[in-house]
């Protein structure tokens, strides 16, 4: 059994460490301070430079 | 985000914060308190009957307080997990008026007005800060009279009125008309109240009110206490139609936005707020005014910056794509002021430094590149984990390993460690993620050597 990880903050940046993490095997602890996660780049409506859907 | 919510090894602790953590690299013990939503999660099916009939309505933070939302609410449409939460500040009930009409519409009784905040512990080996930013506040900068001019937008703010899920679904209304429409509306509804009321008076007096306002006016029914009332009711009826004609000639003017001025470095490359560039903010602005330029062919924008840094893959391209195809006008120089002209419109005194010019221009709307500042809580964070932070405010690293914080076993990535853009946190926040998995398999290695 491996040691389970903490990500503080569910962002892009949080969002895309659990799931690299929870890919491997690890079992990740996700805590965000918000009722959703999503961050900033949920409320984007779109992103540079290819014009794709932020959510 | 869909994947964070059902992936089986990821426990996901929304609406939930960091209390205490203790120990070192390898073996952590972080205490986190789970705030109450006042909803059983394990109930909530997120169908939003509750918010539809809820009474209170508030500025929604998701929309930049564009839009507004129920007291009890899902953050956004799309939110995961999609669990309802109620805020304590606003909700009737809590705040000792009677109320609870969200519980008696559920239908899953999830609602519980006794739930309480639970404290959980964890034992985990490595941590990794993803904590974000804030966006920098630009009412610091008078000049740019952000909240005095309605029609002065922050980057983020004018990215909801952009998008289709967002308080104007996508139409490129200004915030000043959006103002006095919502005027109307309020006024609209008086007025029909208050005519109800003149109605019946007129029906009781077999009389039009404004004809018996006339005679009253001249002193033909003094010491009538009833016409008085009658009176009295007419004219603070007038008090609401008026204005309302008003405003009603006004919307006839209401434009879309189809004039934009992008003002770019608001806070950042700024020695009085922040000297360091953001990094984002160039890209951020040509990409609104493109979306914003096929939503509304007609729509002309101009940047106005001292450069614009597009550095990054397809980035420079994108910016000249833009120049090209979208009716974008790059202007290099720095902004005076901005004040406000007729028709609500913003007007912009900059300085051309390649005509060297001093030059004014009407908009109809003008948006602010506000800079990617340190995020408020991050100082009682950075204690609480224990880490150290640069001069900024960001998490301190050093640059030869730039996920590693000052205390081993911790990682940051993301805008808490400095501004970046969505690729370079995606990719930083992979890095993060392959130091704290060595962290998490070395345990794994020393105890199948314990054994062996």
């Amino acid at each position: 059994m491996s040691k389970d990880i903490l990500v503080i903050g569910g962002g892009i940046a949080g969002m895309q460490s659990s799931l690299d993490l929870a890919d491997m095997g690890i079992k990740v602890h996700l805590v965000e301070k918000l009722p959703s996660i999503g961050g900033k780049m949920a409320q984007l409506d779109k992103t540079f430079p290819t014009n794709d859907c932020a959510i | 985000m869909l994947d964070v919510g059902r992936h089986p090894n990821l426990e996901l602790l929304a609406y939930s914060e960091v209390e205490k953590v203790e120990g070192e690299a390898g073996n952590f013990k972080v205490t986190v308190r789970r705030k109450t939503r006042y909803v059983e999660e394990d109930r909530c099916t997120g169908c939003g009957a509750c918010a539809e009939k809820c009474p209170t309505v508030v500025p929604d933070a998701f929309n930049e307080g564009l839009g507004d939302r129920s007291a009890i609410y899902s953050y956004f449409a799309q939110g995961i997990p999609s669990t309802h939460t109620i805020d304590p500040d606003h909700c009737r009930q809590l705040n000792g008026k009677k109320c609870g009409i969200c519980a008696k519409t559920c239908q899953a009784e999830a609602i519980n007005f006794e739930q309480e905040d639970r404290i959980i512990e964890l034992d985990v080996g490595a941590i990794i800060i993803a904590a974000g930013y804030d966006i920098f506040d630009p009412s610091l900068i008078p000049e740019y009279r952000y909240r005095e001019i309605a029609n002065v937008v922050t980057a983020i703010e004018f990215e909801r009125l952009l998008s289709a899920s967002g308080p104007t679904e996508g139409h490129m209304d200004r915030p000043s008309d959006r103002a006095a429409q919502a005027e109307i509306a309020a006024l609209e509804k008086k007025a029909k109240k208050s005519q109800k009321v003149l109605d019946k008076l007129e029906k009781k007096f077999d009389e039009p009110s404004a004809d018996f306002y006339g005679k009253y006016q001249t002193g033909e029914y003094e010491g009538d206490e009833d016409r008085k009332k009658w009176a009295d009711k007419y004219a603070s009826h007038l008090k609401i139609v008026e204005p309302l004609e008003e405003l009603k000639k006004k919307a006839k003017r209401f434009t879309v936005a189809k004039r934009l001025a992008f003002i770019q470095c608001v806070g950042s490359r700024d020695f009085r707020f922040y000297p360091f560039c953001s990094g984002y903010c160039c890209m951020h602005s040509i990409k609104e005014a493109v979306i914003a330029q096929e939503h509304e062919p007609e729509t002309h924008s101009t940047i106005f910056g001292m450069d614009i840094r597009a550095i990054g893959k397809g980035f420079e391209e994108y910016k000249i794509r833009g120049g090209n195809n979208s009716n974008i006008t790059y202007v290099r120089g720095r902004i005076a002021e901005i004040t406000e002209g007729p028709n609500n419109n913003p007007v912009v005194t900059y300085e051309d430094t390649r005509e060297r010019k001093v030059e004014t221009r009407e908009f109809d709307m003008v948006v602010l590149a506000t800079a990617c500042a340190p995020t408020k809580g991050i100082g009682t964070l950075a204690k609480t984990v224990g880490v150290e932070l640069d001069k900024y405010d960001f998490i301190k690293t050093d640059s030869l390993s730039p996920v590693d914080t000052t205390t081993p076993g911790i990682f940051v990535c993301g805008c808490a460690e400095s501004p970046m853009d969505v690729p370079e946190s995606v990719a930083q926040a992979s890095s993060a993620a392959e130091r704290a998995a060595e962290i998490a398999f070395q345990s794994e290695l020393e105890k199948e050597k314990a054994v062996a």
